[in-house]
């Protein structure tokens, strides 16, 4: 262990322990996919840095979302990021999260990922190299420092809104609300 | 077997027309309400396996194209070899105000999934399809969205642009 880091750990040792051990949802979607299979295996083996692919969003804490999202994986994605237990960390990966990339004028894909869920960081590129994740990650790690990777906590703060946003995608969603809204958020406050 | 196809569609329906084979691939139009027969006339001739259906929408006159790729897995005959291989490109038209086409289900079972993604993107109807429901779209979409009449952009900008960011 760094000796450096010895302050850190006695100070907050919850969040150095998270910091540390980042599981990433083995979640695919468009292109971006092909990249994490070498990013996990011995070419570059991300369990160095900590990242290591988990099998269900119930045992994971990040998520990786690599490449366009159509309407039925943005489903699918919401779906699974409320089963993600706090703190969850989001990481939007290639340009076709971000702004649509070269997806910008695509009837089916959606262009601006934050819209829907709350994003804690980006990785710009298409597509990104292997190497741009372990940058990605590193800069997670000073966002959990700063206590800035604080994604999972606008989702709770503004649910309403993210839930307006889906709704006027999709229509009636067929799933219950995470938290209360409307009505019920109120006299939850009360 | 090439000829003896050639001249059989020829003899036995009309208004089928024959092209090629040019590259091992040989065209085959065909009138609409005549699909389902000369599918499973092909499929007796031993082109027994249906690779895709596909549209094309000529805007300019006026109609669909409804395209059927047939080929065959294997055949048992000693002289098969590569240059022999035929695919078959069965062609259609239907108008393009009320496109309707009778459902190819009964000859090739696994024409379902081509005929309902046909169905949600192009607008075309299959006459005793058991469930044309949507295949892959998530929304309604006022003009099926691969007609060539569909302004992708405004749609883009109105369903996409007018979801607000949730915060800066």
């Amino acid at each position: 262990m760094d000796r450096n880091q010895i302050g850190k750990w006695l100070r907050n040792p919850a969040k150095m322990a998270n910091k540390y051990s980042l599981h990433a949802v083995y979640f695919c979607t468009g292109c971006g996919i092909i990249e994490i299979p070498p990013v996990i295996t011995t070419r570059w083996d991300a369990e160095r840095f900590g990242v290591l692919p988990v099998a269900t969003p119930r045992q994971g804490n990040l998520f990786m979302i690599t490449g366009y999202v159509s309407l039925k994986t943005l489903k699918a994605i919401i779906r699974t990021y409320e089963q993600m237990p706090d703190p969850k960390y989001t990481v939007g990966f290639g340009s076709c999260p971000i702004n649509g990339g070269m997806y910008w004028d695509s009837y089916n894909t959606i262009k601006h990922l934050d819209r829907y869920i709350p994003v804690d960081g980006w990785i710009a590129g298409c597509m990104p190299r292997p190497e741009a994740v372990f940058v990605g990650v590193t800069h997670l790690w000073t966002l959990i420092d700063k206590g800035k990777a604080d994604g999972y906590l606008r989702y709770r703060k503004n649910y309403a809104a993210y839930r307006r946003n889906q709704e006027m995608l999709f229509g009636e969603l067929d799933w219950s609300p995470l938290y209360p809204v409307g009505d019920e958020a109120e006299e939850a406050k009360r | 077997m090439n000829a003896s196809l050639r001249t059989g569609l020829e003899a036995t329906f009309k208004g089928v027309e024959v092209t090629g084979p040019r590259d091992g691939m040989m065209s085959v139009s065909a009138p609409s309400d005549s699909i389902p027969v000369v599918l499973g006339y092909l499929k007796d001739q031993g082109l027994d396996h249906l690779a895709l259906v596909s549209c094309v929408d000529w805007i300019d006159q006026g109609k669909f194209e409804v395209i059927y790729l047939l080929t065959c897995y294997m055949r048992n005959d000693t002289d098969y070899s590569a240059e022999q291989r035929l695919h078959v490109l069965l062609r259609t038209e239907v108008p393009r105000e009320s496109p309707s086409l009778r459902s190819v289900i009964e000859v090739f079972a696994n024409a379902e999934p081509y005929e309902r993604e046909i169905h949600e993107l192009y607008g075309v109807h299959f006459e005793g399809h058991p469930r044309l429901i949507p295949l892959f779209l998530e929304r309604h979409y006022e003009v099926p969205p691969f007609r060539k009449d569909f302004d992708t952009r405004a749609y883009v900008e109105q369903t996409f642009g007018s979801i607000p960011p949730v915060e800066d």
